[in-house]
């Protein structure tokens, strides 16, 4: 709340709410910028980093597009997975390096949201070697899919898949954007250093690119620790 | 004193209009309260100081709560970052201080660079940005300035946000100081001690961490839409502990080789192993204010055997720009011996 400017102030103060303004941003202004400034797609999946605790419960948010968006469609997703539970549990008890994993239906996407130890391609190899026949089953229903089947026989080319339809996870402290957008430009970061009041931009911008993103790394109850840690502490073996 | 101007120099810039040189020049309006500490089952195990040790009677605490700006009148509704200096009273009459602030990381990483943002960042007269600025700045995808306060006539957000832009350093902190808000207590807020420290554990290992106040009633800002109110926070502590207890959790954070340890500048990524050390539990606000709090001359650098200080540049000059400042304004001496104020 500020000071009263005038109406002309308070009406401009109030623009960002305003139909009409809102309407004139996102088919003119937006449309503008992004052809003027496009920002490349970023990544999927965790940054390479060589400190222990950035290499244990690193996120996966597995978004797969399904061919068939109608009830029939999902129902099948659904089933592909419903009928393949204990292979799943199976599966991901003999990869070892899981916290938790799960999957959701959400809208056109059938999803696999997984907390996990290492490095992400080896996850996904090992994954591959425990639970394909489940993906092999998914991949008739995902944009996609058909060319990775069977999984097994396509493990480098799933693991690429992987990385294109994991969410690109933003930097934990916001500033960092502009860091991660000068790398992937081939820029060293912050020379010269970004104005401040640009970061706005440059995030609606990467939205555009990447729709969807993972806000951060997100909260861990036991930061620092890996599944076989929690797990031998707790005395409960593999 | 390693360098006693830039100690002189790095107050002098602290000192602002609406200010006063007999009080502190930043956190200058503050509340004092009491109230005890008690150490977590597994903090003696990580940190041999002594009030993480088990006692049977729990440690007494003096707590300093403060408005970042150095204006001697409140302004509780503004923006504006908040501090939190506590002082563990130990036996033998000892006492040890963690002094944070609810800003998780610092402006600048050397004491000469804090000078330059200091000087950069003094407040000037408000630049209110005409309507047509705002809606420039919109179809740049961009947020406008804040409209000013009412009454405010100067501030440090544009000088700050120009020193940003060209040091790459002070842009962590200065984009989360311009959203940073009001809290609508003083108990409602998350305070970091944003330098590193050094823990020894009872095997003589040494661990890097930094310390944050969680606050058990969760954090709560006011509604930056609505008008701005200009005094509250003491009276809400006051109202808070007359009728009750208000408590934080103390966290500790590891860091880990990488990491930043003498730069407070940067911060540790958020998924750092983190020890739950212990519990304050404040309990009254002193009648005798001056007695409890404004005279206190807290020190980052009052630290007991089991935890000493990085070497972290800015955390070094702060022994002597806190002591400086204590005697200029006639604190209870510091610790530490005498400089002249």
């Amino acid at each position: 709340m500020s000071d009263d400017g005038g109406w002309l102030n308070n009406y401009v103060n109030s623009l960002p709410e305003r139909g009409w303004f809102k309407f004139l941003s996102k088919y003119v202004v937006v449309p503008y910028w992004v052809w003027r400034e496009p920002k490349p797609k970023l990544p999927g999946g965790p940054r390479p980093s060589s400190q222990p605790s950035d290499n244990v419960q690193r996120m996966m948010n597995l978004l797969m597009p399904l061919k068939d968006t109608s009830p029939i469609g999902r129902a099948k997703a659904v089933m592909a997975l419903a009928q393949n539970v204990d292979e799943i549990f199976a599966g991901l008890d003999n990869v070892g390096t899981v916290h938790s994993a799960r999957f959701l239906l959400v809208e056109d996407y059938i999803c696999m949201i997984s907390v996990y130890d290492g490095d992400f391609s080896n996850y996904i190899r090992d994954f591959i070697a425990t639970i394909g026949s489940v993906f092999d089953d998914l991949m008739h229903l995902v944009e996609g899919g058909e060319a990775l089947y069977p999984c097994e026989d396509h493990v480098e080319e799933f693991i690429d898949w992987v990385k294109a339809h994991d969410l690109f996870q933003a930097p934990d402290y916001a500033i960092n954007l502009l860091h991660v957008q000068d790398e992937a430009a081939g820029r060293s970061p912050d020379a010269p250093p970004h104005e401040l009041l640009s970061l706005p931009r440059e995030l609606i911008l990467q939205l555009h690119s990447n729709r969807n993103i993972s806000l951060g790394g997100g909260y861990r109850g036991y930061p620092g620790y890996s599944a076989a840690q929690v797990r031998d502490k707790l005395g409960v073996g593999w | 004193m390693d360098d006693p101007k830039l100690v002189e120099d790095i107050v002098h810039a602290l000192d602002i209009e609406g200010g006063s040189a007999k009080r502190r020049p930043v956190h200058t309006i503050g509340i004092g309260a009491t109230g005890v500490f008690e150490p977590s089952p597994v903090a003696k195990d990580f940190c041999t100081a002594e009030h993480f040790q088990p006692t049977e009677k729990p440690l007494e605490v003096a707590v300093r709560f403060s408005n970042g700006m150095g204006l001697v009148k409140e302004h509780d509704g503004w923006s504006d970052v908040r501090g939190m200096a506590v002082r563990f009273k130990l036996s033998n009459d000892r006492a040890t201080d963690l002094i944070s602030m609810t800003l998780p990381v610092f402006f600048a990483p050397t004491p000469e660079t804090f000078l330059q943002f200091a000087t950069a960042a003094r407040p000037k007269e408000c630049n209110r940005e005409t309507p047509w600025q705002k809606i420039r700045d919109f179809l740049k995808l961009q947020i406008p300035m804040p409209d000013p306060y009412p009454g405010q006539e100067t501030r440090p957000n544009e000088g700050a946000t120009e020193f940003a832009d060209k040091h790459a350093y002070a842009q962590p902190a200065v984009l989360q100081a311009s959203v940073i808000g009001a809290p609508v207590s003083y108990v409602r807020a998350s305070y970091h001690a944003v330098h590193t420290f050094i823990v020894t554990d009872p095997d003589g290992t040494d661990r890097w961490v930094r310390f944050n106040w969680q606050p058990i009633a969760g954090v709560l800002n006011t509604n930056p839409l609505d008008p701005p109110v200009g005094v509250y926070l003491k009276e809400d502590l006051e109202k808070r502990l007359a009728h009750g207890i208000e408590r934080f959790s103390l966290m500790m954070t590891i860091g880990e080789t990488g990491d930043d340890f003498n730069d407070s500048t940067k911060q540790w990524p958020p998924h750092r192993k983190r020890v739950m050390m212990g519990l304050l539990t404040l309990n009254d606000v002193p009648k005798d204010q001056e007695a409890h709090a404004e005279k206190l001359s807290f020190n980052p650098w009052l630290l007991t055997d089991g935890i000493r200080p990085s070497e972290d540049p800015v955390l070094k000059i702060r022994k002597d720009v806190y002591e400086f400042s204590s005697n200029r304004r006639g604190g209870i001496p510091c610790p530490f011996s005498g400089t002249e104020g």
